[in-house]
């Protein structure tokens, strides 16, 4: 069964129509890749499965379950999680804060256990910190655990989102561009990070990349897009090889 | 075990230090009481305003609002129903003082439900629409006493001192205790970035209302505790000023400092109290005056904008400073003495205390934009980090 399922999702903004008919299925395990040129609608497809936007037609299925118009933070608890690709951490929180905030939604002490500072919500805490800190072992940001995330260095900063993201505990991770604005070391580290993620911690990675080299060394599945349209699918062989993918980011002859 | 032996230490410490205030206050005539009285409500009002603008990021300004609701609700109970109760003293109080919290939290439910869905401005404007309908309504409503205001029964006038303290004490405690553990991190999430908060799994939506809904009962139980020992409410004892009143505590606290708004709550309720009784001042000292403290924030300012060096010095370039805004001031209003137009001129200084209040509130938002505490907590770690020593800088440590 696939773990994710786009059936001719849509989307119009007014006249403008962002996601045409997109299709394509993730099965549980793969390293899926979404490529295209710039405003392709690559970041529109996250929002729609991530919940932000509602398709205006089509279907996205999550193992099976329909979740189009279902809100953030719902689908966050069904298990998507994602990066952003202007990243959006919590600038003024810690790094370890950040990570404990994505660990969150699986507390299950209550507010008033808080409130008056009981036992079971600071144990709680302390295992939820304790967690992040192991996440952040993953990512190599336990050295900064105490830092403000704003403090961080940008390669830092990605490296934080993703951490803040699997502390969610999600089946597929999303992650938007995260190579973006990296130099060729970090790409590469980057690189085993994400594969890492895939075989050590079984998640499923969907993501978006410019980088073309990046993507086709570590992608087994490649969708790409051009201004809202499909226009090629398959593994990264037979897409660098694509006419129409050659035409979408080189421009076509004259 | 140890756990409850700390907690009941610490309950029963801070029971002392109430009535240790309480019997300070009393017999030093009505005035100090009051004094003590207010400035317990000012510290509760901004440390619950806090926790909806500076640590939740909703920027309300309708605290008043609710402020006036506990108190209208739990004077009205007292009036009317109380008194076949058959409770007496701090009991009968305690419920009253519920009521004022429940009937407050219910208004900010109701505000804050379709609101909240706002951002920024728009709340702002929101709440502040909420305070004039609520204050509106109550100056039209008879059974509330409309524009005369309401005479509460006042059995607990001046009395129960200790019971406001605790009640400020309870709500530094709240957000202390929120912030220290796990629950406080989505209502600074919250703060920080809805989009990537509700990505994260966080209900913004029920984050912003929880929010709300406690800063507003606090509110209402300081509202409660007016009407009750007040003795006496009316629509204009909530204007909208107060909002305003408490935000700026909130601001120059620091937005998001616990600590920093309970200060600014204690002190920027005092400080226009305290100017009432100053005595006269002659112009030349006044225009002295005005000049020296002009001439030392400028210097000031330069200093903190131009000086990157060893804090140490820098704090010793500040004081070198305020020393010589000093010593500026007695020479010039020496030398001004000489000029008759303004020697032989005299100020009443208990009327100029709202220009002094604002002007000091002027010079601190030059000085210090990001509050007396910044984003800080007035906390051991803190004093410790000032000392030098490496410590956590973020709220929750680990």
């Amino acid at each position: 069964m696939s773990l994710l399922h786009l059936d001719k999702a849509t989307i119009k903004f007014g006249g403008l129509i962002a996601v045409n008919e997109v299709s394509f299925e993730i099965k549980p395990g793969q390293l899926f890749g979404l490529i295209g040129p710039n405003g392709a609608g690559k970041t529109t497809c996250f929002n729609l499965i991530t919940g932000v936007y509602k398709p205006t037609s089509g279907s996205i299925k999550f193992e099976g379950r329909e979740i189009s118009g279902t809100p953030s933070n719902k689908i966050a608890h069904l298990g998507i999680a994602r990066t952003f690709q202007n990243i959006r951490l919590f600038g003024a929180l810690s790094v370890l804060e950040n990570v404990v905030v994505g660990g969150f939604l699986r507390h299950h002490t209550g507010l008033g256990s808080a409130i008056a500072y009981l036992p079971p919500a600071i144990k709680e805490t302390d295992e939820l910190k304790q967690e992040a800190m192991r996440l952040l072992e993953v990512v190599d940001l336990a050295h900064v655990a105490n830092v403000r995330s704003r403090d961080l260095s940008y390669g830092m900063q990605r490296r934080l989102e993703i951490a803040r993201a699997m502390a969610t505990q999600p089946k597929l991770l999303l992650l938007d561009e995260p190579a973006a604005g990296m130099n060729p070391q970090e790409k590469m580290d980057l690189t085993g990070t994400v594969r890492r993620i895939r075989d050590e911690h079984d998640k499923t990675v969907l993501l978006i990349e410019h980088d073309m080299r990046f993507v086709m060394e570590l992608c087994e599945n490649i969708v790409v897009l051009d201004h809202g349209e499909e226009i090629a699918q398959g593994p990264p062989s037979e897409i660098r090889n694509d006419p129409k993918v050659i035409e979408a980011y080189l421009g076509e002859a004259v | 075990m140890k756990f409850f032996a700390v907690r009941a230490g610490s309950i029963a410490l801070a029971v002392a230090a109430c009535f240790a205030l309480q019997s300070f206050a009393i017999g030093k005539g009505d005035l100090v009481f009051r004094l003590v009285f207010l400035a317990g409500l000012y510290v509760t009002l901004a440390v619950s305003l806090n926790l909806i603008n500076g640590i939740t990021g909703q920027f309300s300004i309708g605290h008043a609002a609710f402020y006036m609701v506990g108190a209208y609700g739990a004077g009205y109970t007292a009036n009317n129903y109380a008194g076949s109760w058959g409770l007496k003293g701090p009991l009968l109080m305690l419920v009253l003082l519920l009521i004022g919290a429940v009937v407050a939290a219910v208004a900010g439910l109701v505000v804050g439900l379709p609101s909240l869905r706002l951002r920024g401005d728009y709340l702002a404007v929101v709440t502040l629409g909420f305070g004039e309908i609520i204050r509106i309504f109550v100056q039209n409503s008879p059974p509330l006493g409309g524009a005369y205001g309401l005479t509460v029964d006042a059995q607990f006038k001046f009395k129960y001192v200790w019971m406001v303290w605790l009640l400020a004490i309870l709500c530094i405690a709240v957000c202390r205790n929120l912030l220290k553990t796990a629950h406080g991190l989505p209502f600074l999430a919250v703060r920080e970035d809805e989009i990537a908060s509700s990505a994260m799994g966080v209900n913004v939506t029920r984050v912003k209302v929880t929010a709300f809904v406690i800063g507003s009962a606090f509110a209402g139980a300081a509202g409660a505790m007016l009407a009750n020992f007040d003795g006496f409410i009316s629509p204009t004892s909530f204007p909208m000023e107060l909002s305003f009143t408490i935000l700026t505590m909130v601001v120059l606290g620091g937005t998001g400092s616990i600590t920093g708004s309970a200060l600014a709550g204690g002190v920027l309720f005092y400080i226009p109290e305290y100017l009432r009784d100053l005595k006269p001042v002659s112009g030349s000292s006044l225009v002295a005056a005005v000049i020296a403290v002009i001439a030392a924030v400028y210097v000031v300012k330069r200093i903190a904008d131009h000086y990157h060096g060893d804090k140490g010095k820098r704090a010793a370039l500040y004081l070198g400073t305020i020393i010589a805004g000093v010593v500026l001031q007695i020479i010039l209003a020496a030398v001004f003495k000489n000029v008759p137009s303004l020697a032989n001129a005299n100020f009443e200084a208990s009327k100029l205390r709202m220009v002094i209040f604002s002007s000091t509130l002027i010079i601190l938002m030059l000085l210090r934009p990001q509050g007396v505490f910044a984003h800080h907590e007035f906390s051991w770690s803190w004093i410790q980090r000032l000392l030098g020593k490496k410590v956590p800088t973020t709220a929750v440590s680990v």
